[in-house]
């Protein structure tokens, strides 16, 4: 798994690349709590070079927008490879987070 | 003062269990029905030990030792079992949590009969040993009773056998405990030490299968059901697993097979979800058509018979974890 993150001052564009499951989530949950705690309002998560996600990943999505529910802050996906959107929607996850097509909807959206 | 000492340390400890379940598994209704329940144990108990003291013609101490501790733990087992077998609990930690209550519900009770029959003949010594030691045997034991009962339940498909060794156990240590094998005080402190301390390696244990448990058939059950929707099922092992059925079913019965494979992984997908947003305090969703799917999935069992229900066991197998995840669906559904 290799995240990278990108700051603006309307938001921060994390982008998650590989495999996120029982092995990394802890790590990815660190990224994404250490963003948060920057004082982020705004986090697009760029899910592009996602190929894989487990339900330790799914639980550190709903963290992430637990969080951020809570400081009235915006949380969005973006990019979901076909596999990925699949668990969503047949999971039911889709209606829990703001699923986008591309970064520049997320932004806007 | 004794009011307090002889209630509160046993609902601090329920409480401090009910906070541990950090899956949110227990639910106050079930809880206030296992304190409920634990009261008529209390209630039924007296009279049984009266009736069985009267007719043995045997002293106090020897009912306190030996047929109190009989009675009473299979009582509360009963309650435990009957919380079983309406699919009330799933896993180690909430079967602990209600345990504990039906125990806190007992001694709430036996503790209220002494303040009223006694007041005074007990000082408060007493009643902090009855109230810290006495109360948390009560629920120490059941919840002792259910951890047993429920982690033998995943092993075993035989109730009798894993619910006899479990109810022993407990009987066992209720036992022990009236003899006050060492000095009451002691005893009492022991118990207040350890068992919360027990309580927290049990339930870290039972946390950590869960997560496991999540883990594991989230993603195999997603995967499964992404190849049935895609029309790949046939091409992996359990479905030709499922050809290979033909020989021994009819066509019809396979394709309910089929059906039933798709429908209980979606469900079992959903119900799962649930958990993972109950743990993370979101509000759990409920499909309009959940109703409709379950009661699918129950005429498809029924359709498919007990043969065929044995033959999809390499599958999907119907055991008492599965079954309690549907029922979470169903309750979710009514409530």
């Amino acid at each position: 798994m290799n995240v990278e993150v990108l700051k603006s001052e309307e938001y921060a564009l994390v982008s998650v690349e590989g495999r996120v499951d029982t092995t990394n989530a802890g790590e990815f949950e660190k990224t994404m709590m250490e963003v948060i705690d920057g004082g982020a309002n705004k986090i697009v998560l760029d899910c592009s070079a996602l190929n894989y996600i487990s339900s330790s990943g799914l639980r550190v999505f709903l963290i992430v927008q637990k969080k951020m529910m809570a400081a009235k802050g915006h949380f969005s996906l973006c990019s979901l490879q076909p596999g990925i959107k699949e668990i969503f929607d047949i999971s039911g996850f889709s209606s829990i987070f703001k699923v986008f097509p591309d970064q520049e909807a997320a932004i806007k959206g | 003062m004794n009011v307090i000492f002889s209630f509160l340390p046993v609902f601090l400890l329920l409480t401090f269990l009910f906070l541990l379940d950090s899956f949110n598994l227990v639910r106050v209704k079930t809880l206030l029905i296992s304190l409920l329940l634990g009261i008529v144990c209390a209630i039924s108990g007296y009279y049984l030990n009266t009736w069985a003291a009267n007719w043995l013609t045997v002293d106090y101490t020897f009912l306190s030792r030996y047929i109190g501790p009989v009675t009473e733990e299979t009582m509360k087992a009963l309650v435990v079992v009957y919380l079983i077998s309406k699919k009330k609990i799933g896993f180690m930690v909430d079967g602990a949590v209600y345990g504990f209550a039906i125990g806190t519900g007992f001694s709430l009770l036996e503790n209220i009969y002494f303040l009223i029959n006694s007041p005074d003949q007990y000082n408060l010594l007493i009643w902090i040993i009855r109230g810290f030691g006495t109360a948390i045997m009560h629920g120490g034991c059941t919840a002792f009773f259910a951890l047993l009962f429920v982690g033998g339940l995943t092993r075993s498909e035989n109730k009798l056998m894993v619910a006899f060794p479990a109810l022993l156990l407990s009987i066992v240590f209720h036992s022990g405990f009236n003899h006050f094998p060492l000095n009451p005080v002691l005893q009492t402190v022991l118990i207040l030490v350890l068992l919360p301390f027990v309580f927290l390696l049990v339930f870290k244990q039972s946390n950590s299968k869960l997560q496991q448990w999540l883990e594991i058939e989230f993603n195999s059950e997603v995967e499964i059901l992404n190849m049935i929707r895609n029309g790949k099922f046939s091409s992996t092992k359990a479905g030709e697993y499922l050809k290979s059925l033909k020989e021994h079913f009819k066509p019809e019965t396979i394709l309910d097979m089929y059906c039933y494979i798709g429908l209980y992984l979606e469900l079992s997908i959903k119900a799962k979800r649930n958990l993972m947003l109950q743990e993370n305090e979101f509000p759990i969703i409920i499909e309009p058509d959940l109703p409709d799917k379950l009661n699918e999935l129950a005429q498809l069992r029924k359709q498919i018979g007990r043969v065929g229900e044995l033959a999809l066991e390499p599958l999907i197998r119907m055991d008492y974890r599965n079954l309690w995840k549907l029922n979470q669906l169903i309750h979710k559904e009514v409530s």
